[in-house]
């Protein structure tokens, strides 16, 4: 189903529309908007839009393997880093990230509706998984989802590697088929992507939380 | 157009224009936000200052199209399109809005040059001058492939009624 507005002449585009929202003024687009119906309906709809954009964070990349003339560069890092680990005596004091230095949550997609505080779900509902860790931080990330009662679990979304920062959203949605409680884990791994085992709380690499089914 | 000075600062101004503009494509904000968020991370390491609002248009604009021809997320898009607020629509082709629905069904039948410029007309609303310049192509062009378009929507017209 669509509705329709007539404009008055040629319809001001969403660009230029989007454009003056921001403050950039063509000749004669401004006026139209005013006196368009058409036009000026499409203007408020983008000045009464408010999108909760996610943060924009770092991707983590490998190191191009075409980059010879890094070879010293590279060297003489890794020789630091030696030195530094060293230099860092007790063994066993890893700076790897933990579950514990991590927080989950989940970002919930209802009919175009998205929130961030909701923990409850229906059948068509859609999820992604959001994490915060500390900055300093890159990790590995998997995603597990337990249905109640379940002794193995399922793995939407494809293992990732994020730098760490506030609300990173992990890559991949899914959704919850069956109307029981889920839990949804994240599991964090420094090295390399973690193991796909049966998530438990008390796992010292993994976080969960609860989705719900509404009734 | 004014030019981005960083990557930052130009998702924080221009993303939810580029996010409004994916979800008039796909009919999804969660899906819009996800394909801008990924074009801006994807630019991030190799940004410049010829980055700007009309850049951006036309590549959010190639990964809806991406989005649209990958059939297993066509078929979630066109079931949820039923369900998704109804948009204005002030430009029409052949009398009907241009929905993913249609999108998906020319995408099998035409290149992405004319997909280009059925987006630019239909969705986002452009003049043919307006097309010409944002697409750096002769208005001629435009409007060989606006027949074009308008061509194939009467043809496949013509065979869902067959």
């Amino acid at each position: 189903m669509t509705r329709a507005l007539r404009c008055i002449g040629e319809p001001v585009s969403w660009l230029r529309l989007e454009e003056l929202a921001i403050g950039i003024s063509r000749a004669g687009v401004a006026e139209h908007v005013e006196a368009c119906p058409a036009c000026k309906h499409s203007f408020a709809s983008i000045t009464s839009d408010v999108v909760a954009m996610p943060p924009l964070v770092v991707p983590v990349r490998a190191p191009s393997t075409r980059r010879w003339w890094l070879i010293p560069a590279y060297a003489a890092c890794a020789a630091a880093i030696v030195l530094f680990v060293v230099s860092r005596g007790r063994p066993g004091s890893s700076d790897a990230i933990k579950g514990g230095d991590i927080s989950v949550g989940v970002i919930r997609e209802r009919d175009g509706a998205i929130r961030d505080d909701a923990f409850t779900f229906a059948a068509t509902d859609r999820f992604k998984v959001v994490v915060t860790c500390p900055p300093r931080f890159d990790t590995w990330v998997d995603v597990a989802v337990v249905e109640a009662g379940a002794t193995k679990a399922d793995f939407p979304v494809e293992a990732a590697r994020i730098a760490c920062g506030n609300r990173v959203v992990i890559p991949g949605a899914f959704v919850l088929t069956t109307p029981r409680p889920h839990r949804v884990c994240v599991r964090v791994g420094s090295g390399s992507a973690p193991p796909r085992t049966l998530p438990r709380d008390d796992d010292d690499d993994v976080r969960c939380v609860t989705l719900s089914p509404e009734r | 157009m004014e030019a981005a000075t960083d990557p930052q600062s130009a998702y924080r101004t221009w993303g939810p224009a580029l996010v409004r503009k994916a979800e008039r494509i796909l009919r999804s904000r969660e899906d819009a936000i996800d394909v801008v968020h990924a074009l801006f991370a994807d630019l991030l390491p190799r940004w410049t200052q010829d980055v700007d609002l009309p850049y951006l248009y036309r590549a959010v604009t190639n990964r809806c199209l991406n989005v649209v021809r990958d059939r297993g997320t066509r078929a979630r898009l066109l079931e949820r399109e039923h369900t998704s607020a109804a948009p204005v629509g002030r430009v029409r082709l052949e009398d009907q809005v241009v929905g993913i629905g249609l999108i998906a069904a020319l995408a099998d039948r035409l290149d992405g040059g004319h997909l280009d410029v059925l987006v630019a007309r239909f969705v986002d609303d452009m003049t043919q001058d307006e097309i010409a310049e944002h697409l750096g192509l002769s208005r001629k062009t435009i409007g060989k492939r606006l027949d074009r378009i308008r061509d194939e929507v009467i043809a496949l017209r013509g065979e869902a009624a067959s």
